[in-house]
């Protein structure tokens, strides 16, 4: 590694220089063992982004592209990102949408979050709220069954997104997950035995009866989301949701993440595992007929959408 | 050598040079789960922190 630095001890103090130019390094990817100074690792990040969105086909012209804003660092990296590379198509628009669960004492910031980037950058912003949407805030939801947290929260917020993006005349939902989100999902699919949901892909929709969801920073990590922000000065240090440790994928993203700490690309792998299987899935073993909720009708996969069956249990 | 976490976790170590990677493992703070800047400015986890630097460590919240 070159860097400049200063001696101290007779060992040389400083920071590795760009692979591609001399200006200090921001971020050495490990895998490839490739340092980035800000400029390179901004222009690469947005590179990659950019042909995530063209190689998947995720937006077309004409588009309206409703983002899912929560205002935490994934979606405001995603509206960031959108913003910039929107010249490279034609006709399509920008609209953030963003869900308050109604979570005292977290969701108040992450709002204000939100307010402040679709001010800042000038873009249609529309809020709703499950209390709105369903009488109630998550909190007084989850009482007494805040273990089941990220699984209501999970399901209410997705049918709060389709509302809202429909409200907005959406042709695409756009979402933050990153690389860790993604690869968290494939192994507590696995984990979970759900087969159906391991290969479920929500951006591929010929009934068109769902909103179309892409994820432009699917192959992008978290680490990589937070140094961008934080050399693009959009980074706050927000608070993590309450409700957090009572999540599954807690304990996984710890595990997968000490894992890709040891073994680089591991979940990359992961990713490109999940495709293979998507590619040569059979049918009868692991896919779901697309069916009508037989309460409100929505498209799911049994006799009744999740929705419905979370009514039932509230009574 | 002092590790600034949050204004209530600031950790003081008599560590000769070392690269932040090595510190942070030695912290028990996963590299990957963590954001380093020293003056203000990112470094990558491969870069030599000396006996009497000051650096900032700034984890990433899952969500968002």
């Amino acid at each position: 590694m070159g860097g400049d630095g200063m001696s101290n001890g007779g060992v040389k103090c400083g920071v590795p220089h760009c692979s591609l130019c001399n200006e200090p390094a921001v971020l050495c990817q490990r895998h490839l063992d490739l340092h980035l100074c800000k400029a390179h690792f901004i222009a690469d990040m947005e590179l990659r982004v950019t042909n995530t969105i063209k190689t998947r086909q995720m937006i077309a012209p004409g588009d309206c592209i409703t983002v899912a804003l929560s205002g935490g660092k994934d979606s405001t990296a995603l509206l960031l990102l959108l913003h910039r590379l929107l010249p490279l198509w034609e006709d399509v628009r920008l609209v953030a949408i963003t869900i308050d669960e109604g979570i005292s004492g977290y969701r108040e910031e992450t709002m204000h979050s939100a307010e402040h980037l679709t001010d800042s950058l000038g873009i249609e912003h529309h809020c709703l709220s499950f209390s709105g949407l369903f009488g109630h805030s998550l909190d007084t939801l989850l009482a007494g069954r805040e273990s089941q947290a990220c699984t209501i929260c999970g399901i209410l917020r997705k049918k709060a997104l389709a509302v809202g993006a429909r409200q907005a005349g959406g042709t695409k939902l756009a979402t933050g997950h990153n690389l860790d989100d993604e690869s968290q999902s494939v192994l507590m699919n696995i984990f979970r035995n759900d087969l159906p949901r391991l290969v479920r892909n929500s951006g591929v929709d010929s009934s068109g009866k769902f909103i179309t969801r892409i994820k432009p920073l699917s192959l992008i990590s978290e680490k990589e989301i937070a140094t961008y922000l934080i050399l693009n000065n959009a980074w706050n240090e927000l608070p993590e949701c309450p409700y957090t440790h009572y999540a599954m994928r807690r304990e996984v993203r710890s595990m997968l993440s000490d894992f890709e700490y040891k073994h680089p690309g591991t979940m990359f792998n992961l990713i490109k595992s999940k495709e293979k299987i998507e590619r040569c899935k059979k049918e009868s073993v692991v896919s779901e007929s697309l069916r009508s909720c037989n309460e409100c009708g929505d498209p799911c996969s049994g006799d009744l959408c999740q929705i419905c069956r979370l009514r039932q249990t509230f009574g | 050598m002092k590790l600034i976490l949050s204004e209530k976790d600031v950790r003081i170590l008599d560590h000769p040079p070392a690269p932040v990677e090595q510190i942070l493992l030695e912290q028990g703070i996963n590299p990957l789960e963590v954001i380093v800047s020293r003056n203000g400015k990112v470094i990558p986890e491969d870069t030599i922190i000396a006996a009497d630097e000051e650096v900032r460590i700034i984890r990433i919240a899952h969500g968002g």
